[in-house]
């Protein structure tokens, strides 16, 4: 065979042997990687997010947790409510333990999918889900577009005379009907059980300038950095990397929508012990302050804050300064089936 | 002896079926049986009933959903025929080397991740984008919205689904014996008749390849629609995906799942009995 080449070996075509000793070698190191890990007993598979969350998880939790423990930590991602909801059912655990949130939290609460778990912190438990850390749905604007001031509540968000221009939200009605209430002057007190048909009516009056129903995080920063729309409500940690991007823009902290992220591990995982000692790691004060700070998120278990800085806290929805204007979400109280308001939220941005 | 040797003829050969058999398992393991298993989930999920049927064939919002996603793939194949034809034509009467030249253009594209051709098209006819610089520099103040509405959405698809059709409608051009044309002529068919009544049916196999793949494969878009159409353009497999990402109503989404599959294996099954499957890949 060889004797066919007495020129340079062509630049595409394979050497047959080495091809094959490199397959072989792939193969035999796929079958192995598996079988090394789970035989190793000291890894945990952590569900994350990708991307700049699982690199701030990494470097603040995750890393100082094997270097605390000796337990090797490998990631799954993207984070898949419908794949917790699946390896419970079939035995086979492709990660121990992920984030939820609130939503998700009760239903998979109700659904039995998830493991019993103990506060490691005080008000830290939540429906067997340990509360993490914390986001808001906040309003953010173009200045270039509003240079004598922009919009300031959701009010002002509706209010398409005051403030005509094209707008974005998401597509997330468990997320919006809260804030078409309020828009609509309702008391944050008196917001929930929701009134399902007054927040439909009012989101009747914006329907025909949301120009986007953002479905994805950096899809609603590229919008807004790159002015595709003139205001937006958007989560916070996204707002700024629009900012940090140079883009004309300003943001409210008022009347922001928190979201809590919570800690769950997988029901009956193999790894649920470890799974445990690495919640209360993760959400004690040093590391947690550590993930928030790098990731944009605000600390829910106070004791992080701490860790700190006064300049730091400006940026996070849970700061003893901000916390005041936002508002909570009542997950367990929304006034109806989550999957008939979606259904109708889909048939009405249909129409 | 005699009555042997025609027993021999016909004993079937089987190791063309022998050959088939790692490909058959695989298929079998990883493709059958996980279909087997959303056709039975559709039924039985969360109960033994024929519900999830009924909710997806009799609710409004599905029933909307499914005619836009037809009415989106069947636009998007309209457009590709329109945009493909004439490239096709334009590669198989130019010089080898224009050819090939737009034959690399083609493949390029079609090489390219289809989220980056999407994200394209978002710089390309977005607000501060060329295209509304290029109107406002021909005096047009006020450009129509682009981003955001079915031409952007439409544009992208056909652009992602082309190559199909080119591919398609060139592999088939290629084979017409150009002798076919000449007697046309000589016998007097000029310009639209001869186009008509030789080119087109000479084509056809290539023109219905085309558009069955690139309808095909446009049913089952959605993150195109959701990037750059407008909020009204739903697809169906956007609607699947909700349904069991955030519902684990698994029942719901497998049903719909079967509905559109079920739809594609008729339009598959037409197309068998007008043109043959097995030329599907030209």
């Amino acid at each position: 065979m060889t004797t066919f080449r007495k020129g340079r070996a062509p630049l595409l075509t394979p050497n047959r042997r080495t091809f094959l000793k490199a397959s072989g070698a792939a193969i035999a190191a796929g079958l192995a990687v598996p079988y090394v890990a789970r035989a190793q007993d000291k890894v945990l598979y952590i569900n994350t997010w990708g991307g700049p969350w699982q690199e701030a998880a990494t470097a603040n939790l995750f890393d100082p947790f094997t270097a605390e423990t000796g337990v090797e930590i490998r990631t799954v991602s993207p984070v898949s409510f419908a794949k917790l909801a699946q390896q419970v059912q079939t035995g086979v655990y492709e990660f121990d333990m992920t984030t939820l949130g609130g939503a998700e939290l009760v239903r998979a609460n109700q659904a039995g999918i998830i493991e019993e778990l103990e506060a490691p912190y005080e008000g830290g438990l939540f429906e067997n889900g340990i509360a993490s850390h914390a986001f808001a749905t906040i309003v953010a604007h173009r200045t270039d577009k509003y240079p004598n001031g922009g919009p300031q509540n959701w009010a002002d968000f509706w209010d398409v005379e005051k403030f005509p221009g094209t707008r974005s939200l998401q597509r997330y009605p468990a997320r919006v009907l809260p804030l078409a209430l309020i828009a609509d002057g309702v008391a944050i007190e008196d917001l929930y059980p929701l009134d399902i048909d007054r927040a439909f009516a009012s989101l009747d009056r914006i329907k025909e300038h949301v120009l986007v129903w953002w479905t994805a995080g950096a899809q609603s920063t590229q919008i807004l950095r790159d002015g595709e729309i003139d205001m937006i409500g958007m989560w916070h940690g996204r707002y700024f990397e629009a900012e940090a991007a140079g883009a004309p823009v300003a943001m409210t902290w008022n009347q922001g929508e928190i979201d809590r992220a919570y800690w769950v591990v997988a029901k009956d995982s193999p790894n649920r012990d470890i799974a445990r000692e690495f919640i209360a790691f993760a959400t004690s004060a040093k590391p947690l302050a550590g993930f928030v700070k790098q990731a944009d998120y605000g600390p829910l278990n106070p004791a992080a804050n701490e860790f700190i800085s006064e300049e730091e806290a400006a940026r996070m929805p849970t700061s003893p300064a901000n916390y005041p204007k936002l508002f909570e979400q009542d997950i367990v109280n929304l006034g109806a089936d989550p999957s008939e308001i979606s259904q109708r939220f889909e048939e009405w941005l249909a129409t | 002896m005699g009555a042997t040797i025609p027993r021999l003829a016909q004993r079937p050969n089987l190791w063309p079926w022998l050959l088939l058999t790692p490909l058959a398992a695989y298929l079998a393991i990883f493709f059958v049986v996980p279909l087997a298993d959303v056709a039975i989930m559709s039924f039985t999920h969360p109960k033994l009933s024929l519900a999830n049927y009924e909710r997806v064939l009799t609710g409004t919002l599905y029933q909307r959903v499914f005619v836009n996603t037809f009415v989106t793939a069947g636009l998007v194949t309209a457009c590709c025929l329109l945009v493909g034809f004439p490239l096709a034509y334009l590669m198989n009467n130019s010089s080898r080397r224009t050819a090939m030249l737009i034959l690399l253009l083609v493949t390029m594209s079609f090489w390219t991740s289809f989220l980056v051709r999407t994200y394209a098209w978002m710089v390309l006819l977005g607000n501060n984008g060329p295209m509304v610089a290029l109107m406002q520099s021909v005096g047009i103040d006020q450009p129509p919205q682009m981003l955001f509405t079915r031409f952007a959405s439409t544009l992208a698809m056909v652009h992602i689904l082309a190559p199909y059709m080119i591919m398609s409608i060139y592999t088939v051009m290629q084979k017409i014996d150009p002798v076919l044309v000449r007697s046309a002529e000589s016998l007097g068919a000029r310009g639209w008749s001869l186009f008509r009544h030789v080119y087109l049916p000479l084509t056809a196999p290539g023109i219905a390849n085309g558009c069955v793949l690139v309808f095909v494969i446009c049913l089952g878009f959605y993150v195109t629609p959701v990037l750059l159409g407008s909020p009204r353009e739903q697809m169906i497999a956007g609607l699947i995906g909700t349904q069991i990402e955030e519902f684990l109503a698994f029942g719901m989404g497998s049903a719909m799942a079967m509905i559109l599959l079920a739809v594609t294996l008729i339009i598959l099954a037409i197309y068998h009995r007008r043109f043959g499957l097995d030329r599907l890949w030209g």
